[in-house]
């Protein structure tokens, strides 16, 4: 059991009437790519949510590498190594590609406004995490594109940028929003290479939010399913289609007259 | 048109230019950055001029130590408006932030013991003693550079020129820092918040910490505004600090375009040009108007510049064209 990085215990958030997560409890493991599926309304995002710390759960805790994190704010959490990319990919438009990256770099000096009477430091700190900005862009393979603003890109050359943006933050735990969704199979391909790479490498561990199972089949150690804001399965990719609550979440169930 | 050809004037236009482009300095940082839309800016003015005089006239104090707490106090109203409503987003923030500036101003108007009320700083000492006055320590240095120089400008030089030269060297300077500042990654992270919270957020930044760092920085720069502005006028009234100065600042920064600071230098002088310069209109076509008529068209006249630059170049005169069409 030691070896969770992640424990989500019992936690439950309502927005107004509706109950969009509740009492889900779930845990990743070290190192491992556990994939959160559901339909629509499924409480997936708002789990994601939770666990960045972008809302607050009214019961339940977060666990990280054994620290209570539900109360944390996000950016602290972010701290922590838990980055996040989201639905759809968001970049700032009106910076360039490569200062979105520049974002990332955790611990810049340059963000403190003290150091601005310490340009040494900022500018040495600067020049590094240029260059594995600029690493970063040829991995995901847009570096052409360093110097443009981020607004230009397609959306899924934006969906590599924030990828490569959570990637400069050096997490230890990633959270992958619909990597996939909207996104071409060539595509797909490059971020599933990328994905590899990180994981063989790194040894990082992520935490994706899927539509449908198919996509994360192959690349997950694990799948946790959720439907109505509750955790419905979990298992072992091919152990989920076997599942009887599984297969009512996504098809529906006959309701009996009584 | 006589008036316009005399130095004096143009002395005059390149100094009310001079403050008011320090005053917009610091929305340039809020808004061009940042993207706060501060529309109390007049505010931090009000209290660094007012902090200054009273200091000055009513304890005696020594005019840089009073100027500094002045500036000190614009810094503290920055850290106040911005610690208790910069968690409102966008315009609701804009909506408290008049009504800051304008409680500044009817707490001002009001404290008649403290601050002289209606009368101004006039009144700051009782009815009685000497005139009250905080220029003291500034007039000898104005006129110590006139001395300086009338051997080279001959009958030209006097104490308003020496004034405009101080104000415009303040100017260059906090423009060359306020550019410099805005090359480092903090002002990186702040233009970043200016179009999302999350994304900044996820990745580690303390996005509130940013936005009261800029309307902080913003106030005292609106601060050292408000000494220039009280030792411009020599005599503080509430009056002088209306909503509408912080209007006037928001034209020069759109003149300018508000994402970069270099443009602003040049549409403040543009600025001043009409605000001081309309009254001596009086040749023709102007001549139909009288006085009155001609100082409220400097308003007019600024307003048409605004729209055609909003259907020309929405950008500004110096900024960036790219930056407005991305989607």
């Amino acid at each position: 059991m030691n070896n969770l990085i992640l424990e989500v215990n019992d936690v439950a958030v309502a927005f107004g009437g509706v109950k969009a997560v509740n009492g889900a409890t779930m845990s990743v493991e070290v190192g491992s790519v556990t994939s959160v599926i559901g339909p629509n309304g499924a409480g997936k995002t708002t789990l994601f949510n939770l666990i960045s710390g972008a809302t607050k759960p009214d019961s339940g805790t977060i666990l990280f590498q054994g620290f209570e994190i539900q109360k944390l704010l996000p950016h602290k959490i972010a701290g922590r190594g838990i980055v996040r990319t989201f639905q759809g990919a968001k970049v700032i438009k009106r910076l360039s590609v490569i200062d979105n990256l520049m974002l990332g770099a955790q611990n810049n000096p340059g963000d403190n406004l003290i150091n601005f009477f310490n340009p040494r430091a900022r500018n040495a700190f600067e020049k590094q995490a240029r260059e594995r900005a600029m690493a970063l862009l040829k991995q995901v393979g847009i570096e052409r594109f360093a110097n443009d603003y981020a607004g230009i890109l397609s959306g899924g050359q934006r969906k590599l940028l924030d990828l490569a943006r959570a990637l400069m933050a050096e997490p230890v735990m990633l959270l992958l929003d619909e990597p996939f969704a909207g996104v071409n199979p060539t595509l797909v391909e490059k971020l599933l290479e990328v994905l590899h790479d990180l994981r063989t490498e790194h040894h990082l561990t992520f935490l994706l939010v899927e539509h449908d199972l198919e996509t994360v089949m192959n690349i997950s150690d694990r799948v946790v399913v959720m439907a109505e804001g509750r955790v419905i399965a979990d298992g072992l990719p091919n152990s989920i289609y076997e599942n009887q609550a599984v297969v009512d979440a996504y098809l529906g169930t006959r309701k009996l007259k009584s | 048109m006589t008036a316009i050809l005399q130095p004096g004037f143009w002395v005059f236009i390149l100094t009310m230019s001079g403050i008011y482009g320090i005053f917009t300095l610091g929305l340039q940082v809020q808004y061009g950055v940042g993207g706060i839309l501060n529309f109390g800016h007049v505010g931090m003015m009000a209290l660094s001029s007012y902090t200054m005089a009273i200091l000055v006239i009513a304890h005696g104090f020594n005019f840089w130590v009073a100027a500094a707490s002045g500036v000190a106090v614009a810094a503290l109203g920055g850290a106040f408006l911005g610690l208790t409503t910069l968690r409102l987003r966008g315009d609701y923030f804009s909506i408290v932030s008049i009504a800051f500036s304008e409680i500044v101003r009817y707490v001002i108007f009001n404290s008649d013991g403290l601050t002289g009320g209606a009368q101004g700083s006039l009144a700051i000492m009782p009815i009685g003693d000497a005139y009250p006055s905080y220029t003291d320590t500034w007039d000898t240095i104005l006129y110590w550079i006139r001395d300086h120089l009338t051997p080279i400008l001959g009958e030209i030089a006097d104490r308003d020129m020496a004034m405009g030269i101080l104000v415009w060297i303040t100017f260059g300077i906090l423009l060359f820092i306020v550019s410099r500042v805005e090359r480092t990654s903090w002002a990186r992270v702040l233009r970043a918040t200016r179009e999302d919270d999350d994304v900044p957020s996820a990745l580690g930044k303390n996005v509130f910490r940013f936005r009261l760092q800029a309307v902080i920085i913003g106030s005292i720069i609106g601060g050292i505004a408000g000494i220039y502005w009280a030792l411009q006028v020599s005599l503080l009234s509430p009056d002088d600090f209306l909503t509408i100065v912080t209007f006037y600042a928001w034209m020069i920064l759109i003149l300018s375009g508000a994402t970069k600071v270099k443009g602003l230098a040049i549409a403040a002088i543009f600025f001043g040009f009409l605000y001081g310069g309309t009254r001596f209109f009086t040749f023709w076509p102007f001549s139909f108007f009288d006085a009155s008529q001609r100082s409220y068209m400097r308003i007019m006249i600024i307003g048409i510049v605004l729209i055609v630059l909003m259907i020309r170049r929405p950008q500004g005169i110096f900024g960036k064209r790219e930056e407005m069409v991305l989607e």
